[in-house]
């Protein structure tokens, strides 16, 4: 018998385990939010890899993989502003309609891009997700990389777009100062949505594979309710109590103010979506704590 | 001081009952319950009922406590819940009731290799994997030579994983586990896959491992490596612990018991039959030198094969041959060393007796052929691979420290004689 054993039979620490050996207790349906949050952060390297694997996924085996992520977003934005700006002459409310609708589609594309990825996260890793144990919320979580790599570009081809404008009729459609935090946290807003919705999705989809098809047909209609296309002074006053029930109204708002400055903060509005989100969020860390031990159970 | 604890853990999986098809209208049915709402109201029905779930019950009341520096083996037949045990303690499957606690880190090689990246390099995987067991890359860093040398891939550091073989797979695997600085190691099976050589260098690992102070709980169902690296054993049976002991004496009853059922229930020496025109091979058995049919072979005792084969032409003459298997390796052929004349179409036995104090105590298979050659040499075969399993065991005398081991194991002629007394100054 070794020392080491021994040692450990006499009940003194064995030197292996002095430094590190943190008492832990497994029990059903334990772990207070707190404590999740400190894990996530443990694994906060996960993230990435994740992130990373995820978006190096759509165009793995391309040559060209940024240069398509760029065109995927230059052509729809092109086309729409086309379609919408130039035949059928939707309104602006000042700057250029291409500008308008890359400042629109931006924060948009983030959520929609994100939550779609996010839906898919835990089937997609569900191989890996019986195999080792890491906090699950990682993998809702790191899938809004992709989208947040295509919020990136929209935001060079919208830089572009406002170079041109300078160059071309020499104005400035961009306002500069604290208005640019607005935006960013209309971002951030962005992505907390598409985290909030996607924790129930994402869950769900593990049993039912009809909710992402389910959603990519809810997309458009939900696209086509928040104003993108059209500006918010475009909808008649008595509908807006409606419109500003989706928070993706109020963040598509709040970014085209803090970016090129049309519209307007609605304080109501903004609290209202508040609100929403809160309340989307919180039921989902709920539904995803809950569902997340009986949906690995059925793998 | 405990280092891993585990007190009435009981783990239901609910899963849904078999259902009798719902029609058998066909085609047209199909596509028209597709269109109409009955999926859905399938769906809520399972949702908001339990009439169509059942509770399988992975694990039952299990108990048990474990000191630090002990290698405790977990055997039993497929199902017992060994995996889903190791799965909890892992936490990748939340337990029902009961609770497991302990000290330190826990590192869990349920499938060797997962949440590897192959298109990633080495470097790359030993840094996600640490990630993904939740260890920082001090730790990996403080390592990374003694992971890069014991998987033996010096060279290949930045090389993708997908140009690896298999076995340099599983060689960098192992040794990322391993060298995590685990209080608790987890291991399901790893004896598995690997070729013998590797897995004896695991084997070796985990054993030294075990003397410095890290709690290894093992699972395999090679007991030749359970009884020789674990202290203790515990046998689970449909969930519950079922025996838990010193580790020779469980693996011994296991496998007393697992050979009486397995010869009970008929499922070895028979393995359908490899037949041509000619003729086929009909049953493989495991006999006594007097015949009697047994499942396992005792190592002091003379054992035959009896291969029963039938001929359906009278003009051939016929040649048998076994080839022993045990862990990966061809152990050795024989053939008979006549040819048999066929007289008519009839059933024959040949029978091949190994002699005593051959074998090893390990688990053997064995291919069977048949030669039937006609005229000048033309030979047509007769092939069962895997015709018989069987498992070799040692008189009781023999056990202890110098077990049978190898793929053979032959009791040579030994002397020893006195040479002189030893003379005190």
């Amino acid at each position: 018998m070794s020392s080491e054993r021994e040692a450990a039979l006499a009940g003194e620490p064995v030197p292996t385990m002095a430094s590190d050996a943190e008492p832990w207790i497994i029990q059903p349906k334990t772990g207070t939010l707190g404590e999740k949050l400190r894990e996530l952060w443990r694994y906060r390297y996960l993230w990435w890899y994740f992130a990373a694997e995820n978006l190096k996924s759509q165009y793995r085996k391309t040559t060209l993989g940024w240069f398509w992520m760029l065109m995927r977003i230059a052509s729809t934005v092109g086309l729409s502003s086309i379609v919408f700006g130039g035949v059928l002459a939707a309104p602006s409310d000042g700057p250029p309609y291409f500008l308008f609708f890359v400042a629109g589609t931006a924060t948009w594309t983030l959520f929609e891009r994100s939550l779609l990825f996010v839906t898919r996260s835990l089937e997609r890793n569900r191989k890996l997700v019986t195999k080792v144990y890491f906090p699950r919320m990682i993998l809702p979580l790191a899938a809004t990389g992709t989208g947040i790599a295509f919020f990136v570009i929209t935001l060079v081809v919208m830089v572009g777009a406002i170079g041109y404008f300078r160059w071309t009729r020499g104005v400035w459609y961009v306002v500069f100062g604290p208005r640019l935090i607005v935006a960013l946290l209309a971002a951030v807003a962005a992505l907390f949505m598409a985290v909030s919705v996607g924790l129930w999705t994402s869950v769900l989809q593990l049993r039912w594979r009809d909710v992402r098809q389910s959603l990519r047909y809810a997309m458009p209609f939900w696209f086509y309710l928040t104003p993108i296309i059209y500006p918010m002074s475009h909808i008649p006053e008595k509908y807006h109590w409606f419109v500003r029930l989706n928070p993706m109204s109020s963040i598509v708002e709040a970014f085209k103010w803090g970016t090129i400055g049309t519209g307007s903060l609605h304080p109501q509005s903004l609290v209202i979506s508040s609100f929403v989100m809160t309340a989307v969020f919180l039921g989902g860390v709920w539904f995803f704590s809950r569902a997340e031990a009986q949906s690995i159970d059925k793998l | 001081m405990i280092s891993l604890k585990v007190s009435d853990l009981s783990k239901v999986y609910r899963i849904p009952k078999p259902q009798p098809p719902a029609t058998s209208a066909g085609e047209p049915g199909r596509l028209r319950s597709a269109l109409t709402l009955a999926p859905i109201r399938r769906y809520a029905r399972e949702a908001l009922t339990s009439d169509n779930i059942q509770d399988l019950w992975a694990l039952r009341d299990v108990s048990f406590e474990v000191e630090p520096g002990s290698v405790l083996g977990l055997i039993g037949p497929n199902g017992a819940g060994k995996s889903t045990l190791l799965k909890v303690i892992s936490r990748i499957v939340e337990p029902t009731t009961g609770m497991v606690s302990g000290r330190g880190r826990v590192v869990s090689l349920l499938e060797l290799g997962a949440g590897f990246d192959e298109d990633a390099s080495a470097r790359e995987n030993i840094y996600l994997n640490a990630a993904m067991y939740g260890i920082p890359r001090s730790v990996v860093d403080r390592r990374f030579d003694e992971i890069i040398a014991f998987a033996g891939i010096e060279n290949f550091v930045d090389t993708n994983l997908q140009y690896f073989s298999s076995g340099m797979y599983l060689r960098l695997a192992f040794s990322v586990a391993i060298n995590m600085e685990p209080n608790i190691l987890l291991a399901d099976e790893i004896l598995a896959v690997g070729d013998a050589t590797f897995q004896e260098q695991c084997l070796q690992k985990v054993a030294e491992a075990g003397k410095q102070g890290l709690t290894v709980v093992f699972v395999s169902h090679d007991m030749d490596a359970v009884a020789r690296i674990c202290s203790r054993v515990i046998w689970l049976k449909n969930g519950s612990v079922h025996r838990d002991g010193d580790g020779e004496e469980v693996v011994s009853e296991y496998q007393q018991t697992s050979w009486e059922v397995a010869r009970q229930t008929n499922k070895f020496g028979f393995k359908g039959s490899h037949v041509n025109r000619y003729g086929e091979i009909v049953e493989v058995r495991l006999v006594t030198s007097d015949g009697r049919e047994i499942g396992a072979a005792p190592t002091y005792e003379d054992v035959s094969i009896r291969i029963r084969f039938k001929t359906h032409n009278a003009k051939v003459r016929a040649r048998c041959a076994i080839d022993l298997f045990t862990k990966g390796v061809h152990v050795l052929r024989s053939t008979q060393a006549v040819l048999w004349p066929v007289t008519s179409e009839a059933v024959y036995e040949a029978f091949v007796r190994i002699p005593k104090h051959l074998l090893s105590e390990t688990k053997y298979t064995v291919d069977v052929t048949v030669l039937l050659i006609r005229g000048e040499g033309e030979e047509h075969a007769l092939v069962m691979n895997k015709a018989l399993a069987f498992m070799t065991y040692g008189a009781a005398d023999e056990r202890g420290k110098l077990r049978k081991t190898g793929v053979i194991a032959p009791t040579f002629e030994w002397t020893i004689d006195k040479q002189a007394d030893v003379v005190r100054a």
